[in-house]
């Protein structure tokens, strides 16, 4: 350590004037320490000076309504929990979207994760057109996003008004296979009357046999949400070691159990990142019905604070979730301890 | 050949060569049996049985959903070179009868397409480069440094990266529109008695400051999910490298540009991909802070074009399907760069070893 430390040293102000040695008592850990701090320093920067700011303001403005003022600048008027009472007790859609979307969120971040497991563990696997399938299946994580699940969005609640559609475009899946019957809109893979009859002699909740459906119907918005989950699950099953695998196939292992035993304990940790992921992505993205209804608010009210209030709630309501789901998570993961 | 004439020494040889002739011969045996049977063997087995009916599943699975992904847009190219004729008819599916480039053409002229491209251009460039420098500087810091409140700032980091936008809207608008820091500028005006309410140092609406200030400082949208990324490759990385970097006589700085920075190359790019890629689509940050629509941006010529006349029987297919010639015009510019980079995106984010 001594010499890395004189070498450095040395190097780091090879021009300055000689200063005395004396003054050189700081130690590597300082030094390295000084410098992380430098390196940190931009988001260090703008998270003090600009973001906590604007969270602070954000909390300010949600007990509180907001006046322009004649001559410019606005002024704040405290008025307690007003907005939050009025989202709470007055506001006809909040709460009945805040319960629909936090149960959507429970079937649907199992199904995401689940869904990019398997996809990243056939994509891992060796065989032809590998690198065509992986490029089609990473065009969602760049290109469905902001503008086009806006425009994507607007064309679903154009289509639900409508009865009949012609012509071979929508922006749903199945148009092309049955559109031809006049009260589809489009949207169903299969038909939801195959599945209840399907389903109708089992002794299952009609409202789960609905929420299959749903997830069944909404397999194109769960594959397009899947992409960054793919690729870190794709990350995960790199790194862990083919000497495994060979060591378990030559203990006789099938490639059930080794999945099992593996390959599952070993992207444990991968599975609680990306179910905060999604999570957080989910309840963050413009396709969330009540991120949709409290920027409708936002921009009917002319950034009144209602919207501000609304959206501190669902935090709030995110932040548990994490903490459960992540808590669920973390009791099953396994952490490999490497020796490296 | 006469054995009883050979020495003993001979005839264990001779002995030998016998054996080992006859074993060449049961291998060349082997080796011309005949070739049907050899399919047989080969591939009537349960084991090939087993790995072809799983190879045809996973081919068959990953091309329904590769249709399933790519359908949408195959059916808005399709419906992009329909005419105003083809909504209404019944027989048209996806091949357009009276196949046109009107819609296009007039994106490009009335909604000022290639204006908006270079703006957007412009801004995605520079926000992605940007971004994609300070997250892996700020993600380095974090991943080879030990320092005080470390873990606390990192907390910041996943704070920005969970907390969603709709909740700072308001006072991001406000921030800007009124830019101050801490509201240190304010006060201090109004100690010399400013009239105004809320004294600011400047309005950064409708200018490119907002995406300046917050791409260096590593806030922009989903920028915490970038630093958590570079952190997580670079905890992957062993310090033995730059250790040795160190012994050489380089300091810390000339470390990180000369051997950390061409290393992380893939990764950067990847940041940078889904920097860009996410800038040039977004609608949440252009709507926020160009209040005017001065500056085209990609979003703005989402519109039905003046020259179309919409207005008859299919009205709502028709713009719908404008609507969606416009998401493809967006997105052809991002494809294209997409097709060139999607493998370094791939393995750069394979290498990059996350793990939680």
């Amino acid at each position: 350590m001594n010499k890395v430390k004189t070498a450095k040293t040395a190097a780091s102000k090879p021009k300055a004037e000689p200063k005395p040695k004396k003054e050189k008592h700081t130690s590597l850990d300082t030094q390295k320490s000084r410098m992380g701090w430098l390196f940190v320093s931009p988001f260090l920067v703008g998270f003090v000076l600009l973001y906590l700011p604007m969270i602070v303001d954000s909390i300010g403005y949600s007990f509180s309504e907001l006046n322009s003022v004649v001559g410019g600048g606005f002024e704040r008027v405290f008025v307690g929990f007003e907005n939050y009472s009025y989202a709470l007790f007055k506001d006809p859609q909040y709460l009945s979207l805040l319960g629909q979307s936090v149960g959507s969120l429970l079937f649907n971040v199992p199904a995401i994760v689940i869904f990019s497991l398997f996809m990243a563990i056939l994509l891992n696997q060796k065989m032809r057109g590998r690198a065509v399938f992986r490029a089609i299946f990473f065009i969602p994580v760049i290109v469905s996003t902001g503008i086009i699940e806006y425009i994507d969005t607007g064309n679903k609640a154009y289509l639900d008004n409508l009865e009949q559609m012609s012509g071979g475009d929508t922006a749903s899946v199945s148009s092309s296979g049955s559109s031809s019957t006049a009260s589809n809109t489009g949207d169903q893979i299969i038909s939801m009357v195959d599945v209840r009859i399907l389903f109708g002699g089992m002794a299952i909740g009609g409202s789960l046999v609905g929420r299959v459906l749903a997830l069944v119907n909404n397999v194109y918005q769960i594959i397009n949400k899947s992409g960054v989950q793919m690729l870190i699950f794709l990350s995960g099953l790199q790194s862990i070691s083919p000497a495994i695998y060979e060591s378990c196939y030559i203990d006789g292992a099938s490639s059930w159990e080794t999945f099992w035993k593996i390959t599952f304990p070993m992207i444990s940790p991968m599975i609680l990142v990306n179910a905060v992921y999604t999570v957080i992505d989910s309840f963050t993205s413009q396709s969330n019905s009540l991120m949709r209804y409290i920027s409708n608010i936002y921009s009917q009210s002319g950034g009144r604070v209602r919207a501000t209030a609304m959206s501190w709630m669902y935090f709030l309501v995110v932040i548990i979730v994490l903490v459960i789901v992540a808590a669920i998570i973390r009791a099953y993961v396994f952490y490999q301890r490497r020796d490296t | 050949m006469d054995t009883s004439s050979m020495t003993k020494q001979e005839l264990k040889e001779y002995q030998k060569q016998l054996k080992r002739e006859e074993a060449m011969r049961k291998i060349r045996a082997q080796e011309k049996t005949p070739f049907l049977t050899r399919l047989r063997y080969k591939y009537l087995t349960w084991y090939f049985a087993k790995k072809a009916a799983w190879a045809i599943f996973r081919f068959v699975l990953l091309v329904g959903i590769s249709y399933v992904i790519l359908f949408p847009y195959i059916a808005k190219i399709f419906g992009s070179f329909m005419s105003r004729d083809d909504f209404t008819d019944v027989m048209v599916k996806l091949i357009a009868r009276h196949p046109t480039l009107d819609t296009y053409r007039a994106i490009i002229t009335d909604n000022h397409y290639f204006k908006a491209m270079f703006n957007t251009a412009l801004l995605s460039v520079l926000c992605g480069i940007t971004q994609t420098l300070i997250c892996t500087i700020v993600g380095y810091g974090f991943a080879k440094f030990k320092f005080k409140f470390k873990n606390i700032l990192f907390i910041g980091v996943i704070f920005t990266m969970i907390v969603p936008h709709e909740t700072i809207q308001l006072s991001m608008f406000m921030q800007f529109r009124y830019f101050d820091i801490w509201g240190i500028y304010g006060a201090i005006a109004k100690l010399f008695g400013s009239s105004e309410a809320t004294p600011a140092m400047a309005n950064l609406l409708n200018t490119y400051w907002p995406w300046v200030i917050l791409s260096f400082t590593g806030l922009a949208f989903k920028n915490g999910l970038f630093i958590y990324f570079m952190r997580q490759y670079f905890n992957g990385v062993p310090d033995e490298l730059e250790e040795a970097a160190y012994v050489d006589g380089a300091g810390v700085i000339r470390t990180f540009i000369k051997i950390i920075i061409p290393m992380a190359l893939p990764m950067m790019i990847t940041v940078f991909m889904f920097a860009f890629s996410w800038q040039w689509s977004d609608r949440f940050y252009t709507s926020l802070f160009f209040t005017n629509t001065k500056t085209l941006l990609m979003p703005d010529i989402v519109k039905i074009p003046s020259s179309l006349d919409t207005e008859y029987a299919a009205q709502a297919t028709y713009e719908i399907a404008i609507r969606n010639t416009c998401g493809l015009m967006i997105l052809i510019p991002l494809v294209v760069i997409y097709l060139f980079a999607q493998r370094t995106l791939i393995e750069g984010v394979e290498r990059s070893g996350i793990t939680g």
